[in-house]
């Protein structure tokens, strides 16, 4: 039974990479190799695609991306962290109604705000403007990443909460000291799902943004557009756009799988 | 500490007040970024743009106010057809890839949490689906379906995965499950960590089998974080735009969603028929998660600490 249930996950495994084995192997590729169909795997590895895609000035992109990822993800977790706390530390019924209206901000078809808000970065003169994007991509993660602190904050045992008080430790200390610890995989996980959502926006980027702002997602779709016949080459730009959030993810895992087991009751 | 304790503690009104300011700057912030778009899409749905005659013979321009006109014309005649086959699409594309993906997502979850060997690149690879930008997944697969493609290839047929029926929705649903699993898998390996050890150790001493304690055990105790992250891709999932959007294209019946139906008014410029298309997918939505919250609501909302007091 096992052995079935471990070849089949084996298997799954395969056919869930396959995708992403041929990306980056096209991006390996000479163009005419790229083009076989099926994909040739023996043909020479080159990185001439690569030095051709970071000839041609990828490096605005993505440090637009880079910086409205990462501002717009410690933002959501600033605010996040102590609405989740506050709707962890009192529970009242109409706290459903509380995270309800959170909610409600994620049922808008995102094609419905695109025009509104256009009209507003235009008003406040924030159009192609990296800030605007932070703003924007911070109010589209909080619902999430406050719904999720909340899940995992309601774990946190209440004797060391109640610990912490007797000790006389304030609000700051608290988070920081007793509340971050041991909800750090939530706290991971969270931050890891807001950077990636932020990373890869892409619709209210190509509208908000031009030359100045342009996040990496944007760039991307233009060199899709006008290297499109390129498979090799469009390969190992997507490889490049995406390496960013594995590095994140290597990053936050370390995070991700400690928990409780750091003993904070015992 | 009891729940008796901590509700007497949570009820005294410092802890409210701290409660509201805590909460404050959020609401702000949703209430001015979010709330907005929502009124003038509202306010949108109830005017139409274009040049039109009024009732004394005079040429009017710009937008009009026209009422219910907007919605009314939604569910009259071709538009009706069209309006509820994107309804269809949509709630079928919705409810297989969350199904699909809890599934698969659940299964993730469980491989990163017990890899026994390069523990570090099996959960970030994991990943990787998720973090290959949308623009670029769906080209992926586009290129994978494609007549002369890699999916052809390997099933020997000459299936035309792109055009109108079946195909396109299979299509789809594989790419969308491709993507997103990850997101799922990785909020059940987060929740999967607040499972103390013990638990395992005192099942295991009582005998109960890897299958008996995932059902019993492992299942129960990451609902709360797998019920946030379906609800959250239900949301995502009746608002999917540009996977079919980029894969099949627009204007196909078997893919078109209802963002899909909104995006294209707002292309060609009927803002009040694109903003009724939107508020009634909003609606729809707002529904959705009510029942969702409303059906499984002590699970969503909380008893997670009872549980844990009880524990």
């Amino acid at each position: 039974m096992s052995r079935i249930l471990g070849v089949a996950a084996w298997f799954a495994g395969l056919l869930f990479f396959a995708p992403v084995a041929w990306m980056v192997l096209t991006s390996l590729h000479s163009e005419p190799d790229a083009a076989t169909n099926p994909p040739s795997l023996a043909a020479p590895v080159t990185f001439d695609s690569y030095a051709e895609f970071f000839d041609s000035e990828p490096w605005p992109p993505l440090i637009n991306s880079l910086s409205a990822s990462v501002g717009s993800t410690v933002l959501v977790l600033l605010l996040a962290i102590p609405a989740a706390y506050a709707l962890s530390i009192k529970k009242v019924e109409k706290w459903s109604d509380v995270l309800f209206f959170f909610l409600s901000t994620k049922m808008l078809p995102v094609v419905a705000g695109l025009l509104p808000i256009y009209l507003v970065a235009q008003y406040t003169g924030m159009l192609d403007n990296i800030s605007f994007l932070v703003v924007l991509y911070t109010s589209m993660n909080l619902p999430i990443a406050v719904w999720l602190m909340r899940s995992f904050l309601a774990e946190v045992p209440g004797e060391i909460l109640e610990a912490a008080a007797l000790d006389g430790a304030g609000l700051v200390t608290t988070l920081r000291r007793v509340v971050a610890p041991v909800a750090m995989p939530g706290i991971a996980a969270t931050s890891l799902i807001c950077f990636i959502f932020s990373w890869n926006e892409l619709l209210f980027a190509r509208v908000l943004t031009g030359v100045v702002a342009g996040t990496a997602p944007v760039y991307l779709t233009g060199f899709v557009t006008s290297q499109g016949l390129f498979l090799a080459k469009v390969c190992a730009a997507a490889v490049v756009v995406s390496l960013p959030v594995l590095v994140a993810g290597f990053a936050a895992q370390d995070k991700l799988v400690q928990g409780l087991s750091l003993g904070a009751v015992k | 500490m009891t729940v008796v304790a901590r509700r007497a503690r949570g009820a005294t009104s410092g802890a409210g007040r701290l409660a509201v300011a805590l909460l404050s700057p959020t609401f702000v912030v949703l209430a001015l970024v979010v709330g907005y778009p929502l009124v003038a899409a509202l306010r949108e749905s109830v005017f139409r743009e274009g040049t039109d005659l009024d009732e004394s013979g005079f040429v009017v321009e710009g937008a009009r106010f026209v009422g219910v006109d907007n919605y009314a014309s939604v569910f009259a005649g071709e538009s009706a057809v069209r309006f509820w086959n994107a309804f269809s699409n949509t709630t079928v594309f919705t409810v297989i890839t969350v199904s699909l993906e809890v599934v698969i997502g659940v299964g993730m979850a469980l491989v990163m949490h017990h890899a026994l060997c390069w523990r570090g690149v099996v959960r970030a690879s994991i990943l990787v689906p998720w973090a290959v930008p949308t623009a670029v997944s769906a080209l992926l697969w586009r290129w994978i379906f494609q007549a002369d493609g890699v999916a052809n290839s390997i099933i020997g047929q000459q299936v035309l995965w792109t055009t109108e029926g079946w195909q396109a929705k299979f299509a789809i649903i594989l790419a969308d499950v491709w993507k997103t699993a990850p997101f799922v898998g990785l909020l059940v390996l987060a929740g999967l960590q607040i499972i103390p050890n013990d638990v395992y150790e005192a099942a295991r001493v009582d005998g109960a089998s890897p299958w008996r304690q995932f059902w019993r055990i492992t299942l129960p105790l990451v609902k709360p974080a797998l019920l946030v992250a379906v609800l959250f891709r239900v949301l995502d999932a009746l608002r999917m735009f540009d996977l079919p959007y980029v894969l099949i294209g627009p204007r196909k019946a078997s893919a078109e969603t209802l963002s899909m139906l909104a995006f294209e008014e707002a292309a060609s410029l009927r803002f009040g028929p694109a903003a009724a298309y939107a508020t009634l997918l909003f609606v729809y939505v707002a529904v959705t998660a009510l029942v969702f919250v409303r059906l499984l609501g002590a699970d969503v909302i909380g008893a997670a600490r009872e549980r844990a007091a009880k524990r």
